[in-house]
C-alpha cells in the first residue's frame, strides 16, 4: 500500500482472483455434498412450508372464518403478507435493471440472488390474492376470457383486476431476465460437468452457447433490452399495489402519497432481505471474497437512502391529514399512533426510522453482524408497516358503531410462516443448483479497484477450462470499451 | 372415577333422550328437496371451479317433479297464500297474516286491518314462526316421559278425573293470562264439572298490581287500555311500554301518533321517564330521571301531593315533607297540570300501592275516560299474584288434587327457592297442556302437548270488543291436540276445537255484533279480516275513590346499605319472561340498548363499576345481603345511563329449553361455545324474584357483587358507543361524528328560525367520474328511515332476517364480530347521567348511486341496477371481501363458513325466492328484491302501473312506528319523494358523495314545554 | 436440413392433433349445460300426440304458465279429465267395438298399458272407479328444464310479454319425448334479452339486463 493511487478505490473483489479462481470458487458450492448447515436449514424451512401448506389446505376447505377477520376488518395478514412479498420482490430488479443500466459494477456480485430472490418473493406473493378469496377455486374468474354467460367481462375498474395483471407481468419479465442472465454461467457449468444426463440437461438450458464473440455480443443486447424493459416495472408494480388501496375511500388509504411511498418502502424492504440473505449466504457458502463489506456498505447506503424516504412519507402522511381539516383523516392517523394499535405502529417507525440511521455510521455498515441485525429488524419494521395500514385504516373507519378490532388465529400465522417457509425453501434450492454469483460478470469486474500495472497472478495450479478464459476477455474487453 | 362421569354422562344422554325426542322427519307435502338443492348448487358451484374434474361428469343430479294428484283448490305452485291470524307469542295479541308457499308458513307479517298493532309485529311475533318448525317441539302426548296415545292418555285421565269429582277433590287450571272467549267458556264449562275446581293465573313478568288498585280504587279488577295516542304529556316510572310492557306494538304506534311533527297539525308529546336503569323506552324519552327502585315510590306520592295542592284538593295519603323531592317533582306537577285530561301517567311497579298512586294522578288528571279507559278496557294482562299465592298455600297444605297447567312455567319463572318442584313432587294428578316441553313439564304425570298457533284454531280479545281469529296456516306437524280439545275431550265432547270455536261465537260473540246478519257472513268475514268488533260486555265500575291504607306506607322497597346495591330484574326485549329462549333468532338479536347477544350479564352504572373495579365482561358473583339465598355468576356490562346503586339483570335466560344451542354455529378449530359452563345460554335470575305481601316483586332486593377475577367476553355487535370519538384520539372540530344529526322542535316549526332545505337534491357539487353511468330513467327505488320515530325495537331486524335466509352464526361468531344480520341498527350515546341522550339508527346497505362497492369488484358481483339497486351477486362473487372493506357503512356480510341448513324441519321456514348463500360469498340489504320483482311482474301480468306503497320491504311492513318508508323516489307522488322534502331530511356521509339511496329523518328534540311560553 | 425434417414433423404432429381437439370440441360442454337432455319418463306421456296432433294448449296442463313462476306440471288429476273417458287409441276401441258386434256383447273397457299406469298412481281401477284398498302414489316425472337454485326465472313476465313457449322449449308439439331444445345457459338468456328491448311482434317491452331480474 505505498503507492497513494491503491487506497483510491479498494478492489471490489477481494482476494486477487483469477477468472479461472472465480469459476472454480463459485461452482466449488455446486460441486461440493451440502453441508449439515444446508441440510438443516433446508429441512427447516421444508417444515415450515408443509405447516403453512396444512393452514392453506385447511382454511380453503373450512372457510375463511378460519382467519381472525370480521365484518370491518376484511383484509388484514392475508393482504400484509401480499405487500410485504411484492415489495421484497423490488430490490432484484431494481439491483440488476437499474444498476445495470447505470453500470455499477458492484451489482455484479448480488444480482443473481436477488433476482432469484424476486422471483421466489412474487410467487410467495402472488400466492395470497387467491387464498384469501372466499371461493380460490373460482380465481380464474379474475381472467378475462370469452365464455357463455353473455359473455360476462371483468370489472376493469378494479384495481385487483390491475394488480392481477401487474403482478403477472412482473413476475415473466423477473424470470425471463433472471434467467438470460444465467445462460453464460450455465455453460460454464455445462463444460465443467462430464457427459451425462445433467450435462445434456446443462447443454439444452444454456441454449447452445459457444462463448463465441457473437454469442457475447447478442447477449449483451438482449440483456440491455431486458434491463430496459424491466426498469419501469420497479416503478410500476408497487404503484398498482398502492392503487389497491389508494383508489379506496377508506380514510388512511385514500391517499395520493401512497404510490411513491409504497415504492421506496419496497426497495427499502426489499434491499434489508437482500443484505440479510447475502450476508447469510457469504458466510455459509465462504464467498466472502465475492461479496466484500465493500457490496454491504454500498447496499446499506441504498437502504438507508430508501429508508429516509419512508420516514418523509410516514411524517407528510401526518402533516396531508392535520391539513386536510377532513376529521376521518385525522381520526384515523391518531389512532394509528394513539388507539388500539399503537404497538404496531410505534414498531413500525422503529424499525424503520429509528434504526436504520445507524447506517450512516461507516463502522456499523462495516460490521457484519450488525448490518444483519439491521437488515432483519428493517423487514420486521416493513411487514408491520403494511399491517399498520391495512388493519389501523379498516377497523375504525367512518361510523362508530361499525368500529371493530383485529386479532390473527393460528391459522393465519401458520400460513405467514408457510409463506416464509416457500421461500427459504426456494432461495435454498437455488443455492444448491445454481451459481448464486454470476460467474461471468464477477469476471468482468475483477479488474475494478485494482492497479494495472500491476500483473494478474499466474494461475493458482489449476488447469483453465476452455470456454472461460474467452468469455471472460470478451468482458474484459467490453468493459475497457466503455 | 371415569366409569362413574360415563355414567353419568350415560344418565344426563337418557334424561335428554326422554325430554327431547330425535329430530322428526319433515311431514308430507315439504320441499325436502330445498336442502338437497342447496347441496347441488354449493356442489356445482365449486365444481364450475375445478372444471376439469367435471369432464365426467355429463348430467346434474337427477332432478323429480313431483305434482299433486289431486290439485288443492287455490294453490298454485310458487305462489303465496296470506292468512289471517292472531299471535300469540305475549298476551298483546296482535293481527298477523301468514304468508304460506306450498301450504307452509314462511313469513309472518302485521295484519293492517287489525285495530291494535295496525299492521305491525314486533320482533317476538316475528320471530315466533321458527317455534312451528321446532324439532325439539314434542309431537306425541306422554305419560311419565313415555310417548302414548291419545286414546290411552285419555282413559287414563278421565278415569282419574273422574275418581277426583266423586272424592270431591281440588282441582287447580294453572294458566297465564287467557284471554280467549271460546276458551274460557269450554275452561268455565270444564271447570264446572268438578266442585272444588278454580282457574288461577298469572304472569311471569307480573302486572297484578294495576288491576289490583284498580279493584281498590275502582271496584273492579280491570287493565285500563292505555291511549298513548291521545297524550300530551306521558310521565312512566320504570314502564318500558315501548319495549316489553303490556302491549308494546299498540303502545309505540299510538306513541308515534302523540309525536308526529310531519301531519297536518303537529303533535308534540312530551315523554318523562323515570327509571334506575336505561330502558328501550327511556331512551326515546325527552326527559329522563333517573332514580332508585326505593326512590320511586316517594317521587310518586309527592307528585301526587303537589298535584293534589294545584288541584285544591287533599291529598288522600300521608306524606312525610322532603323538600328536595318536593323541589324535584313541583315543575312535572306544573307540566303535568297544565296537559290535564291529555296526560298520562303509567307505572311499571308490581306495588299496588304505588299503582293506586298512579291511579290517584290520572284521576286527578281527569285522565281517566281520555287517556286511560276502563271501558273497554285491555285484556292483556288478568294474572293474578294473590290467587298465585292463595294456590302455594293450598299446595303447601296438600289440598290440590289435580293441578293442570297451560302457558306457564312456574319451576322455571318463579322458583321461589325452589318451592315449586317440591310442592308439585307431591301433587296426586299433575297434567301439562303446554306447547312446549317447559321445565314443569318435566313434574307432570300426563303430557298433553298443545298445537303451535300456527296449527290452531282460536280467538283472542286483547280488549274488550276486539275479538282476534286464529287459523290454521298448515297441518299439525305432529300427534298434538290444542287444550280446547283436550278439556272438551275429558268432557266427552270430541268435537275439533274449529267446531268449538264457530259454536261459541255463534251462540255468545254473534248476538253482540250489529254489522252482519247472518252467522256465516259475520263468521267469513272475521276469518277474512282477521278482527271482529263486537259491543263489549257493559263492564260497570265504579267513581274512583281513595283511601289513605291504600297508598301503602310509602314504598316497600328497601334502600340498600353503603357497599350494597339494589337489584333490578327486568324483562329484554326479543326473551321477555323467556318462554322464546329456545328460538335461536331471538337470542341472537342483538339487545337493542346493550347490543348484546346469546346470554344475560350485570348491568352497572360506569361509576359502580370503577368503585368495584370491574369492567366489561369481568365475571361478578350476585349475593343475597343475608347470605345464604340465590347466588348468580354474571359478565359485568357497563351501562351508561344506569342509577349507580342498581344492578340489573334480564329474566329468561339459564333455561333448560336453551341446553339445544351446545354446538350452534360453525365448528372449527378455534371455534368457541355458545353455551356457557352449564350447557345453557345465560343464567337464569328469576330466584331472586320475591313473592312478598302476595304479591310478586322483581326489583329491590339488596345484594353484594363480588368480583370472581374469571371473565366471560360478551357478544356483542356493536362494541364502540359513543356518537364521539374517544377523546384521548380527537381533535378539535373532530370530536362527534355527524351520522346522527338533530333539530329542535322549534328549528322545525318556528318560520323564523332558517332551517337548512332538505338535501334531496344531488348534494354538493357531485362531480362524478361515470357521470352519466345511472340515468335512473325508469323507477328509482329509495328508503327514508325517521330516527325521531325509529324505537329500536328491533322487529325489522328479525323480519329481514327471516324474510332473507340469514343464517343464525352463534355466540363466538358474534363475539367475533360476524353477526349476518342484514339490517344492523346502530345506538348511539352522548351527554352524560341524566343528560344522557340515545338514537337508535337502523343501518341497512344504502343503496349508494356512485357506490364504492361496485368500482373495486373485480368480477363483478356487485353492480348497479338501472332501478338504483345495489346488486348482489352471489353466483358471480368470489369473495375478495374488497367491497366490505370499501363500504364506509360496513353494511356488506361476509359468509365465513358454510352456515348450518341441515335441519330439515328447520329449513321449511326458509323463503324459496331468495337464495341461500353458501360458504365465501358476500351478501347484503338487497331491498327486498324478491318482493320488488313479484310485484312488478304481478302488475305487468295484471296490465296495472305500480301503485305507491304497493312493495313493502319486510322491515317496513313489520315497523311498529312506520318509521321506515320505502319506494319509487322518482314517483313524485310517492311519500319517499315528499319526505325528501322534509326539512328533517338528510344523508349519513352526505359528503363523501356516494349518493345513497336511504335516507334520514333527523332526531328531534323537544324541549320541556314549560321553559316556553305555551303550555 | 435436420431442422427443417424437426419443422415438418411438428406441423404433421400439430394439424392431427387440432382435428382431433376439433372432434373433442363438439362433445365439449360446460358443467351444467343440459342442451339435448331427453331423459325417459316414468310414462311415455307423447306432446307430439297431444300438443302436436290434438293441438291442446299448452296452457291447459301447464296452467302455472300465465299465473305463477312456475308453468308446472300438471296435477295427476288433470289428466283424467280427458283419461276417463279417452282409455286406448281409436284404433284399438274400434277395433274391439267390431269384435263386441261380432259376438253380441258389450264392447269391454280398453285401458291402454301407459293410461293403467296413470289410473294405478291415483288408485283407480280399470273402470276409474276407486278400488277398495287401492293405494294412490305420487308420479314422480324427470325434470328436463332446470335452472340452477340461484337463477330465478318467471313464466309470468315471459308470457305476459308475448313470448310464446317454443321459443325456450322448442317445437315441443313434435316431440314424441320432451327434450331440452336451448342451452338455458346466462349468455342464452342475455341476449335474447339484449336483442328483445326492440320489442316482441312490435309491442314494447323492457327486458331488463339488470342482474337482479334473475339473481337473489
Amino acid at each position: 500500500m505505498a503507492n497513494p493511487a491503491v487506497s483510491l478505490r479498494e478492489p471490489l473483489i477481494a482476494g486477487r482472483k483469477t477468472s479461472a479462481q472465480v469459476s472454480r470458487d463459485i461452482c466449488a458450492v455446486l460441486d461440493r455434498r451440502p453441508t449439515a448447515l444446508w441440510w438443516s436449514a433446508f429441512l427447516l424451512a421444508l417444515s415450515t412450508l408443509l405447516l403453512g401448506v396444512a393452514a392453506v389446505g385447511y382454511q380453503i376447505s373450512v372457510g375463511i372464518g378460519t382467519w381472525g377477520l370480521n365484518r370491518t376488518v376484511g383484509w388484514a395478514f392475508d393482504i400484509t403478507n401480499f405487500v410485504f412479498w411484492v415489495g421484497i420482490g423490488h430490490a432484484g430488479t431494481l439491483i440488476s435493471a437499474v444498476l445495470f443500466l447505470l453500470r455499477q459494477p458492484w451489482r455484479t456480485s448480488v444480482n443473481r440472488s436477488a433476482e432469484a430472490m424476486t422471483i421466489f418473493a412474487v410467487i410467495c406473493a402472488g400466492l395470497f390474492p387467491v387464498i384469501h378469496m372466499g371461493r380460490p377455486w373460482l380465481a380464474f374468474w379474475m381472467i378475462p376470457y370469452p365464455n357463455w354467460r353473455g359473455p360476462l367481462w371483468i370489472n376493469f375498474r378494479s384495481p385487483l383486476v390491475w394488480d392481477f395483471f401487474a403482478i403477472l407481468t412482473y413476475f415473466t419479465i423477473s424470470l425471463v431476465f433472471w434467467y438470460v442472465g444465467l445462460v453464460p454461467d450455465l455453460a460454464t457449468i455445462r463444460d465443467r460437468t462430464a457427459p451425462g444426463l445433467r450435462r445434456r440437461l446443462l447443454s439444452f438450458l444454456s441454449l447452445g452457447w459457444d462463448g463465441s464473440q457473437r454469442t457475447w455480443q447478442r447477449y449483451e443486447t438482449v440483456y440491455k433490452l431486458l434491463a430496459g424493459l424491466a426498469t419501469p416495472l420497479v416503478i410500476s408494480v408497487h404503484t398498482i399495489v398502492s392503487w389497491d388501496f389508494a383508489t379506496s375511500l377508506i380514510p388512511g388509504w385514500h391517499t395520493t402519497l401512497l404510490p411513491p411511498y409504497f415504492v421506496a418502502g419496497a426497495i427499502f424492504s426489499g434491499m434489508s432481505m437482500v443484505l440479510t440473505l447475502m450476508i447469510v449466504a457469504r458466510k455459509v457458502m465462504r464467498l466472502e471474497d465475492y461479496i466484500t463489506r465493500q457490496h454491504i456498505d454500498k447496499m446499506c447506503k441504498v437502504t438507508l437512502a430508501t429508508g429516509l424516504m419512508v420516514g418523509f412519507a410516514y411524517v407528510i402522511e401526518f402533516f396531508t391529514a392535520l391539513y386536510s381539516g377532513n376529521q376521518y383523516e385525522q381520526f384515523v392517523f391518531v389512532n394509528r399512533a394513539l388507539g388500539p394499535f399503537w404497538w404496531s405502529y410505534w414498531i413500525m417507525v422503529g424499525c424503520n426510522v429509528a434504526i436504520p440511521q445507524l447506517f450512516w455510521l461507516r463502522r456499523v455498515r462495516r460490521t457484519v453482524w450488525a448490518v444483519l441485525v439491521i437488515s432483519i429488524v428493517i423487514n420486521v419494521g416493513m411487514w408491520f408497516e403494511r399491517f399498520v395500514i391495512i388493519v389501523t385504516s379498516l377497523h375504525r373507519d367512518f361510523l362508530p358503531a361499525a368500529w371493530s378490532s383485529y386479532a390473527p388465529t393460528w391459522i393465519e400465522i401458520a400460513t405467514l410462516a408457510g409463506s416464509f417457509g416457500l421461500f427459504f425453501t426456494c432461495f435454498l434450492l437455488f443455492c444448491r443448483f445454481v451459481p448464486v454469483i454470476a460467474i461471468s460478470e464477477v469476471k468482468g469486474v475483477l479488474s475494478v479497484g485494482r492497479q494495472f500495472d500491476e500483473p494478474l497472478p499466474p494461475p493458482a495450479g489449476a488447469r483453465p477450462l476452455r470456454a472461460v478464459p474467452a468469455a471472460a476477455g470478451a468482458v474484459a474487453q467490453t468493459e475497457a470499451t466503455q | 372415577m371415569a366409569g362413574e362421569r360415563t355414567r353419568q354422562a350415560q344418565q344426563r344422554n337418557r334424561r335428554n333422550g326422554s325430554r327431547f325426542p330425535g329430530t322428526a322427519s319433515p311431514p308430507a307435502g315439504s320441499s325436502g328437496e330445498h336442502e338437497e338443492l342447496a347441496v347441488g348448487r354449493r356442489g356445482f358451484l365449486k365444481a364450475a371451479g375445478f372444471g376439469l374434474m367435471l369432464a365426467g361428469c355429463r348430467q346434474a343430479p337427477l332432478e323429480k317433479a313431483i305434482p299433486f294428484l289431486i290439485p288443492p283448490e287455490e294453490i298454485v305452485p310458487g305462489r303465496s297464500l296470506y292468512y289471517a291470524s292472531t299471535c300469540t307469542a305475549c298476551p298483546a295479541a296482535c293481527g298477523l297474516l301468514a304468508k304460506t308457499r306450498d301450504g307452509r308458513p314462511i313469513k309472518l307479517e302485521g295484519n293492517p286491518a287489525h285495530p291494535l298493532s295496525r299492521g305491525a309485529l314486533c320482533a317476538l311475533g316475528q320471530a315466533s314462526i321458527l317455534g312451528l318448525y321446532d324439532k325439539w317441539r314434542p309431537r306425541n302426548p306422554r305419560h311419565q316421559g313415555q310417548d302414548t296415545s291419545w286414546e290411552q292418555i285419555d282413559a287414563q285421565i278421565m278415569e282419574r278425573l273422574e275418581g277426583l269429582r266423586r272424592g270431591g277433590g281440588a282441582l287447580r287450571l294453572l294458566t297465564g293470562t287467557l284471554n280467549s272467549p271460546a276458551l274460557e267458556a269450554v275452561v268455565k264449562r270444564f271447570l264446572a264439572g268438578f266442585p272444588d275446581a278454580r282457574r288461577i293465573s298469572y304472569d311471569p313478568v307480573s302486572r297484578s298490581a294495576i288491576l289490583d288498585a284498580h279493584l281498590q280504587t275502582h271496584g273492579k279488577r280491570v287493565l285500563p287500555r292505555y291511549r298513548f295516542d291521545r297524550a300530551e304529556v306521558i310521565l312512566s316510572f320504570d314502564a318500558d311500554f315501548l319495549g316489553t310492557w303490556i302491549s308494546p306494538v299498540e303502545h309505540t304506534a299510538g306513541y308515534r301518533e302523540a309525536r308526529s311533527p310531519d301531519v297536518e297539525t303537529p303533535r308534540r308529546c312530551y315523554h318523562v321517564q323515570v327509571e334506575s336503569r336505561l330502558s328501550l323506552t327511556g331512551s326515546k324519552a325527552d326527559r329522563r330521571i333517573v332514580a332508585a327502585p326505593h326512590e320511586h315510590g316517594p317521587l310518586a306520592v309527592q307528585l301526587a301531593a303537589a298535584l293534589a295542592d294545584l288541584a285544591g284538593e287533599s291529598f288522600p295519603g300521608e306524606v312525610q315533607r322532603n323538600e328536595g323531592l318536593a323541589q324535584r317533582v313541583e315543575p312535572l306537577a306544573r307540566m303535568l297540570w297544565r296537559a290535564r285530561r291529555r296526560s298520562l301517567v303509567v307505572s311499571g311497579s308490581p306495588d299496588p300501592a304505588f299503582q293506586t298512586a298512579c291511579n290517584y294522578l290520572n284521576e286527578l288528571l281527569g285522565n281517566y275516560g281520555r287517556t286511560l279507559e276502563l271501558g273497554p278496557a285491555s285484556r292483556q294482562r288478568e294474572g293474578d299474584d294473590g290467587a298465585l299465592a292463595g294456590l302455594l298455600e293450598e299446595l303447601g297444605r296438600g289440598e290440590v288434587g289435580a293441578l293442570l297447567v297451560w302457558g306457564v312455567d312456574p319451576v322455571f319463572e318463579l322458583p321461589l327457592e325452589g318451592r315449586w318442584e317440591t310442592l308439585l313432587e307431591q301433587v296426586p294428578l299433575m297434567i301439562s297442556l303446554d306447547d312446549r316441553l317447559t321445565e314443569t313439564c318435566g313434574l307432570a304425570d300426563y303430557f298433553c302437548p298443545d298445537h303451535h298457533y300456527l296449527e290452531s284454531w282460536g280467538d283472542r280479545e286483547p280488549v274488550e270488543g276486539v275479538l282476534s281469529l286464529l287459523q290454521p296456516c298448515i297441518e299439525p306437524l305432529g300427534r298434538t291436540r290444542p287444550l280446547i280439545e283436550s278439556l272438551s275431550a275429558w268432557m266427552g265432547d270430541s268435537r275439533p276445537a274449529y267446531e268449538l270455536l264457530r259454536e261459541h261465537w255463534r251462540s255468545a260473540l254473534f248476538p253482540r255484533q250489529r254489522q252482519e246478519t247472518s252467522f256465516d257472513a259475520f263468521w267469513d268475514r272475521a276469518l277474512h279480516d282477521g278482527v271482529a268488533q263486537i259491543e263489549p260486555e257493559s263492564r260497570s265500575f265504579s267513581e274512583a275513590r281513595f283511601e289513605p291504607r291504600m297508598f301503602g306506607d310509602g314504598s316497600r322497597e328497601v334502600s340498600p346499605a353503603e357497599g350494597e346495591f339494589s337489584l333490578v330484574l327486568y324483562p329484554k326485549v326479543g326473551i321477555l319472561d323467556g318462554r322464546h329462549a329456545d328460538n335461536p333468532w331471538l337470542q341472537e338479536l342483538p339487545d337493542p340498548i346493550s347490543k348484546a347477544t346469546w346470554g344475560n350479564y350485570a348491568c352497572l352504572a360506569p361509576l359502580a363499576a370503577e368503585a368495584i373495579g370491574v369492567r366489561e365482561g369481568d365475571l361478578i358473583r350476585l349475593g343475597a345481603v343475608a347470605g345464604q339465598g340465590p347466588e348468580l355468576e354474571l359478565p359485568v356490562l357497563v351501562q351508561p345511563g344506569q342509577h349507580e346503586r342498581v344492578v340489573a339483570v334480564a329474566l329468561g335466560y339459564g333455561g333448560k329449553a336453551t341446553r339445544r344451542f351446545a354446538g350452534i354455529g360453525p365448528r372449527w378449530l378455534e371455534a368457541g361455545e355458545t353455551v356457557g359452563n352449564d350447557g345453557r345460554v345465560g343464567v337464569n335470575s328469576a330466584p331472586f324474584i320475591r313473592l312478598q305481601a302476595r304479591h310478586l316483586v322483581y326489583s329491590g332486593v339488596p345484594v353484594r357483587l363480588s368480583p370472581t377475577g374469571e371473565r366471560r367476553q360478551l357478544a356483542r355487535t356493536q362494541l364502540y358507543d359513543a356518537i364521539t370519538v374517544p377523546a384521548s384520539l380527537a381533535l378539535p372540530g373532530g370530536e362527534r361524528r355527524p351520522a346522527v344529526k338533530e333539530v329542535t322542535w322549534e328549528e322545525l316549526f318556528d318560520p323564523h328560525l332558517p332551517v337548512e332545505p332538505g338535501t334531496h337534491s344531488e348534494h354538493g357539487s357531485s362531480q362524478d367520474l361515470w357521470p352519466d353511468d345511472h340515468p335512473y330513467t325508469g323507477r328509482r327505488w329509495a328508503m327514508t328511515i325517521d330516527l325521531d320515530a325509529c324505537t329500536g325495537c328491533s322487529a325489522c331486524v328479525i323480519a329481514c332476517q327471516v324474510e332473507n335466509n340469514i343464517p343464525v352464526v352463534g355466540r363466538d361468531e358474534v363475539r367475533r364480530q360476524r353477526e349476518m344480520h342484514w339490517l344492523r341498527i346502530d345506538r348511539y350515546y352522548w351527554g352524560q347521567g341524566e343528560n344522557l341522550r340515545v338514537a337508535h339508527q337502523p343501518m341497512p346497505c344504502q343503496h349508494c348511486q356512485n357506490a364504492p362497492c361496485e368500482t373495486v369488484c373485480p368480477v363483478l358481483a356487485t353492480v348497479h341496477s338501472a332501478e338504483g339497486l345495489n346488486q348482489q351477486v352471489y353466483n358471480r362473487c368470489v369473495g375478495t371481501r374488497y367491497c366490505a372493506n370499501n363500504c364506509p357503512y360496513k353494511v356488506r356480510r361476509f359468509n365465513w363458513f358454510d352456515y348450518a341448513h341441515e335441519d330439515e324441519l328447520e329449513n321449511l321456514v326458509l323463503n324459496p325466492d331468495v337464495t341461500v348463500r353458501s360458504r365465501g360469498v358476500m351478501e347484503k340489504c338487497s331491498f327486498c328484491v324478491q318482493r320488488i320483482q313479484e310485484a312488478k311482474i304481478e302488475a305487468k301480468r295484471r296490465g296495472v302501473e305500480l301503485r305507491d306503497g304497493e312493495i313493502q320491504s319486510a322491515c317496513q311492513q313489520t315497523c311498529p312506528a312506520s318509521a321506515i318508508v320505502f319506494g319509487n323516489i322518482n314517483d313524485a307522488g310517492s311519500r319517499v319523494a315528499q319526505l325528501a322534502q322534509s326539512a328533517r331530511h338528510y344523508r349519513v356521509l352526505e359528503e363523501l358523495n356516494v349518493k345513497p339511496a336511504v335516507a334520514y329523518l333527523k332526531l328531534v328534540s323537544r324541549p320541556d314545554p314549560q321553559e316556553e311560553g305555551h303550555g | 436440413m435436420k431442422s427443417s425434417i424437426a419443422t415438418y414433423t411438428l406441423l404433421v404432429a400439430l394439424v392431427f392433433s387440432l382435428l382431433a381437439l376439433g372432434q373433442r370440441a363438439r362433445g365439449f360442454r360446460l358443467p351444467g349445460d343440459q342442451q339435448g337432455y331427453e331423459p325417459v319418463q316414468p310414462i311415455a306421456f307423447s306432446h307430439r300426440l297431444h300438443a302436436g296432433d290434438l293441438e291442446i294448449d299448452c296452457h291447459y296442463c301447464h296452467s302455472g304458465a300465465e299465473r305463477s313462476r312456475h308453468a308446472g306440471i300438471p296435477a295427476t288429476g288433470t289428466c283424467m279429465n280427458c283419461h276417463r273417458f279417452v282409455t286406448a287409441s281409436w284404433g284399438a276401441v274400434r277395433e274391439e267395438n267390431r269384435r263386441a258386434q261380432r259376438e253380441e256383447r258389450p264392447p269391454r273397457r280398453l285401458l291402454s298399458p301407459e293410461i293403467a299406469k296413470l289410473y294405478g298412481h291415483l288408485g283407480l281401477d280399470p273402470n276409474g272407479e276407486m278400488g277398495p284398498g287401492s293405494q294412490a302414489s305420487p308420479l314422480s316425472w324427470i325434470r328436463i328444464h332446470s335452472l340452477p337454485d340461484f337463477a330465478y326465472f318467471d313464466h309470468r313476465a315471459h308470457s305476459v310479454a308475448g313470448l310464446g313457449c317454443p321459443t325456450c322449449h322448442g317445437p315441443v308439439e313434435t316431440m314424441e319425448r320432451v327434450r331440452q331444445q336451448e342451452s338455458l345457459s346466462m349468455g342464452w338468456c342475455v341476449n335474447c334479452h339484449r336483442q328483445t328491448r326492440t320489442g316482441i311482434q312490435g309491442a314494447p317491452v323492457e327486458a331488463s339486463l339488470d342482474c337482479s331480474t334473475c339473481h337473489y
